[in-house]
């Protein structure tokens, strides 16, 4: 059983983007996150209220395209999760149908940036369909998201022993009531951590869609920038605020990490 | 599922099945009556484990029938699923849900599949849980339980779907020897019930004290099978002689 875990671990690693997510075991109060946590808000705080006033100006410049890119990452995230399992559960299907379209689908949307899927879907097909800026942007990402996390939903899925599902099998649950009741549940577990990755990423990400107008962090400040001439101040303060805001999602995603391991501890 | 009057429980006609080029079960033909206990030895690689995952369907079958109160496991118009009801299996692994207590692994089968209340569902997992000797645990997580008490709620588990046949791959070779009395103990009040057991496992001592037939298989074929004073006591085939020294 050991073993599989620690195969589980290794399939994970193999998907994710790298460790955004702080270890839970880390315990000591200096750490890589603490101390990056501590330096943005210090320097923000230091710039803002010690330093010249355009960093202040900047700053408050930035609440409503906080509030968007908040919207855009929460909005994403909802249509890139369910797309990302019907993904993974299409690459594990044993219909060659199915199966061979999630596969394409990934192939395809992986090998195009996403930076040209938001042009593609804002300007390109506005030929036929005009789609306004908070739907196109939440489209692009969500469709390039749902491909990346399909993998990895794919790989959690297929970290759970086989013994799980011939245990549920053999006791007359069909195909889908084993994935639902007794694989999906424990593989939420190994799944999480990349998953929250995924969304952290999606979050900086969203960035991206300034170049469509949208007034999100990113869009805001370069107006900023331009309007007042101050760029350094302005992708300082912008820089700032996206680091602590990834940081303090990462310690949540951690949290919930530690969480789902209850089952796991030994007497 | 009721036993039928007459006729076999279980029937393996002329099986065959192969892993890639390698022929796994090589026309193996088996009846098993309703209440029998059967027990079956073999060295490892003798196929004595994929005959019995056939006979749920957890293997499919290249050649030859297997069927199951006269109904056919491989025949598409059966749903496998309502017949594997009627089979408890025990895993040499256990394959306990870890996500689940000891009370929720046994009654998850039974609410999904059988729709019972919850309430019924619980009183019945109970008994069992006390039958097995282990009531004191329902809710807590498997993980923090022994092998020989995992092994001992996955037998529970199995049986709270009451099945008519219970199907045991090597349940005790997982277990630190201490375990294992504890796990055939169970095992042997089973076969005691009357319950029809199928049972691949490398303990002689249980194959003698509860078994009504004793198969032994090598290379994927049934080379000699008998009730068990015969086949311990006067092995006739070379090779079942070879294989009783290596392990007695």
């Amino acid at each position: 059983m050991d073993k599989d875990e620690g195969q589980s671990k290794a399939n994970i690693i193999m998907v994710t983007d790298g460790p955004a997510i702080p270890n839970p075991r880390e315990r000591r109060l200096i750490n890589a996150w603490s101390i990056a946590l501590t330096g943005a808000i210090l320097s923000l705080l230091l710039l803002c209220y010690a330093g010249p006033s355009s960093y202040r100006e900047a700053l408050l410049f930035l609440p409503d395209g906080i509030l968007l890119t908040f919207k855009l990452t929460a909005l994403a995230i909802c249509c890139a999760v369910p797309l990302g399992l019907l993904t993974g559960l299409g690459r594990i299907s044993r219909n060659r149908c199915v199966n061979l379209i999630a596969s394409t689908y990934v192939e395809v949307i992986r090998g195009i940036p996403l930076l040209v899927q938001v042009f593609y879907i804002y300007f390109a097909l506005s030929q036929f369909l005009r789609i306004q800026g908070v739907p196109a942007a939440v489209i692009a990402v969500s469709i390039c998201y749902g491909a990346y996390m399909g993998e990895v939903f794919r790989a959690g899925i297929l970290a759970i022993p086989k013994g799980q599902t011939e245990a549920a099998r053999s006791l007359g649950f069909n195909r889908f009531q084993t994935m639902f009741y007794v694989v999906l549940p424990q593989a939420w577990r190994t799944i999480l951590p990349p998953v929250g990755n995924e969304c952290i990423a999606m979050l900086k990400d969203t960035a991206l869609v300034s170049v469509i107008g949208m007034p999100d962090m990113m869009q805001r400040a370069r107006s900023f920038a331009s309007q007042s001439y101050a760029y350094f101040e302005a992708y300082t303060v912008v820089a700032l605020v996206y680091l602590i805001i990834t940081l303090l999602l990462s310690k949540i995603v951690s949290v919930i990490e530690a969480r789902l391991n209850y089952y796991d501890r030994r007497k | 599922m009721t036993a039928e009057s007459n006729g076999p429980m279980i029937s393996i006609t002329n099986v065959w099945k192969y892993f890639g080029q390698f022929p796994a079960l090589q026309d193996v033909s088996l009846d098993i009556a309703p209440g029998e206990r059967v027990v079956i030895i073999g060295p490892s690689g003798s196929g004595k484990s994929t005959l019995l995952r056939s006979i749920n369907r957890l293997e499919e079958i290249d050649g030859g029938s297997i069927t199951v109160n006269g109904q056919d496991i491989n025949d598409k118009s059966n749903d496998i699923n309502m017949l594997r009801r009627g089979m408890g299996m025990v895993f040499q692994q256990f394959n306990l849900f870890p996500h689940k207590t000891v009370l929720e692994n046994l009654t998850l089968a039974p609410r999904k599949l059988l729709d019972l209340s919850r309430t019924d569902a619980e009183n019945r997992a109970l008994l069992l849980l006390k039958k097995v000797g282990i009531s004191d645990k329902a809710n807590i997580y498997p993980a923090m339980l022994s092998g020989g008490q995992q092994q001992r709620v996955a037998i529970a588990r199995a049986l709270a779907m009451q099945p008519a046949i219970m199907l045991f791959d090597e349940p005790t070779s997982a277990l630190d020897p201490e375990m294992v009395n504890e796990v055939l103990d169970v095992m042997i009040n089973l076969a005691e019930d009357g319950m029809t057991m199928v049972c691949v496992t490398h303990e002689m001592g249980f194959a003698r004290t509860v078994a009504d037939r004793v198969i032994f298989m090598d290379h994927g074929q049934i080379i000699e099978s008998g009730p068990p004073d015969v086949l311990f006591g006067s092995p006739r085939h070379p090779r079942l002689r070879q294989f009783l020294n290596q392990i007695l």
